[in-house]
C-alpha cells in the first residue's frame, strides 16, 4: 500500500469582508473629512459661537465672504474685523483686478488669507466682492461675547454697500433637534 | 519493520484527517457590521456650524409714519434683561398705558411673537423691532433671534390656514410678510425703560 503523507494544510481565514468593510470605511472617512482651509489655519484667535436650534440651513461652502468679529485673547478689551474668502478665486480676482484698493491692501491679499481689516477696509472689501462676484453670500462670524456695537458696525456696513442679507453663524445648541 | 511503518501510516492518515483545517463562516458578522455602519452613517450629524438669516430693511432717510398699534418692540439690555412693549414707551403723556414695558425671559419671546403677530387687528401687519443695547452681548442677540426665527415657523403655519383674496379675487392662503428691523438701544429709551419697567416680573405669555 503507498504511503501518500498529504501535508498540513493549516487553516484558511478569508479575508475579503474584513477588506470590505475597511474600504468602506475608509471611503466614507474619506469624503467627510473637511481640512481646515487656509483661513482657518491662519487664524489666530478661537470663536465660540453662540447657540441656536431654529434654523438648519448648514454653512454655505462656496462663494462665502466671511467677516469675523472676535476679541483678542491676549489684549481683552481689543475687538479685531477679519474678512476672508472661502473661494480663493474671489480674493485673487479682487487683488488682481478691482481698481480703487489701497496698495497697502493689495499687497497684504498676496500672502494673507484672513486680512485683519478696519472699517474703512471692511466696506471696501465688501463693495469689491459684490463686484466680482454677484453670488457671494456674507455672513459673520462673531464671538458669543463680543459686545453688540461691533455687530452694528458691521450691519450697517453692509447695509451701506447694498448687501441686506446676511447670515450669523452658529453653532447648533446641543441635545435638541 | 513493515508492520510498524504502516501503523505509524495508519495513525497519521487517521490524523491528518480531523486536522483539515477550519473555515469561519464571517457571513453573520459582517452582517451586523454593515448594520452598525449603516445606523451610524445615517444617525451622525457631524457637528458642522450653521447659518441664520437675516434681512434688513433697506436704510432710509424719510421718516415713515407707523401706526403704534401695529409696532411691537423687543429692547435687549446691556445685563441681559429684555423688555417687552406695543408702541411707545413715553409714558408721561399717558402714565395708565396699558402697554407699559413688561419683563419677559428670552425663552418665552417665541410665545410672545406668536401671540402678538396674530391679533386680529394686527396680523400680518405687525412690525417687529429688536432695539439691542450696544453693550449687550452678542450671544443672547442670537437667542433672541432664535426665538423670532422659532415663532415665525408657527406663524406662517397658523396664517396658511386662512385665506385671503388676491388680485383675481381669488381665495388663497395668506402670505405671511415679515417685517422686522434691528436697531440700537438709545440712552433715551434705555433709561425709560428701567424707570417705568416692572421689575422682577416676568411675564408669562402662552
Amino acid at each position: 500500500m503507498p504511503k501518500i503523507k498529504k501535508k498540513r494544510m493549516g487553516f484558511v481565514i478569508d479575508m475579503t469582508p474584513l477588506v470590505d468593510i475597511t474600504f468602506l470605511l475608509l471611503v466614507f472617512l474619506m469624503f467627510t473629512t473637511k481640512f481646515k482651509s487656509e483661513a482657518e489655519a491662519e487664524q489666530q484667535f478661537t470663536i465660540t459661537r453662540p447657540y441656536a436650534s431654529a434654523d438648519t440651513a448648514k454653512l454655505p461652502e462656496r462663494d462665502l465672504a466671511l467677516i469675523n468679529i472676535d476679541i483678542d485673547d491676549k489684549n481683552p478689551t481689543d475687538t479685531a474685523f477679519y474678512f476672508g474668502w472661502t473661494n480663493t478665486t474671489d480674493r485673487d480676482t479682487i487683488r488682481d483686478t478691482y481698481p480703487d484698493l489701497p496698495d497697502e491692501l493689495r499687497q497684504r491679499l498676496q500672502t494673507e488669507m484672513l486680512v485683519r481689516v478696519d472699517t474703512n477696509t471692511l466696506s471696501h472689501l465688501i463693495k469689491a466682492t459684490r463686484a466680482v462676484n454677484q453670488n457671494a453670500v456674507f455672513a459673520i462670524d462673531a464671538d458669543k461675547d463680543v459686545n453688540f456695537k461691533y455687530i452694528n458696525t458691521v450691519i450697517n456696513i453692509l447695509n451701506k454697500n447694498n448687501q441686506r442679507v446676511f447670515n450669523y453663524v452658529t453653532q447648533k445648541r446641543s441635545g435638541e433637534e | 519493520m513493515d508492520n510498524a511503518s504502516e501503523k505509524r501510516g495508519k495513525a497519521a492518515k487517521r490524523k491528518q484527517k480531523k486536522r483539515v483545517g477550519f473555515h469561519i463562516d464571517m457571513t453573520p458578522l459582517v452582517d451586523i457590521t454593515f448594520l452598525l455602519l449603516m445606523f451610524f452613517l445615517f444617525t451622525t450629524t457631524m457637528l458642522k456650524p450653521q447659518v441664520m438669516e437675516m434681512r434688513i430693511p433697506p436704510e432710509i432717510y424719510a421718516e415713515v409714519e407707523v401706526k403704534a398699534s401695529e409696532l411691537l418692540t423687543i429692547s435687549l439690555l446691556e445685563d441681559g434683561r429684555t423688555y417687552w412693549f406695543v408702541g411707545t414707551i413715553d409714558l408721561e403723556k399717558d402714565p395708565n398705558n396699558p402697554n407699559r414695558p413688561q419683563l419677559i425671559s428670552i425663552d418665552s419671546i417665541k410665545y410672545l411673537a406668536f401671540e402678538q403677530n396674530l391679533k386680529p387687528n394686527v396680523k400680518n401687519r405687525l412690525i417687529t423691532l429688536f432695539s439691542i443695547d450696544e453693550k449687550a452681548k452678542y450671544d443672547l442677540m442670537i437667542a433672541v433671534l432664535d426665538q423670532l426665527n422659532v415663532a415665525e415657523m408657527s406663524i406662517i403655519e397658523e396664517l396658511s390656514k386662512e385665506t385671503e383674496e388676491n388680485e383675481q379675487g381669488e381665495l388663497v392662503p395668506i402670505q405671511r410678510k415679515r417685517r422686522f428691523t434691528i436697531s440700537v438701544l438709545n440712552d433715551e429709551d434705555k433709561t425709560r425703560l428701567t424707570k417705568t419697567g416692572v421689575e422682577g416680573v416676568s411675564e408669562n405669555v402662552n
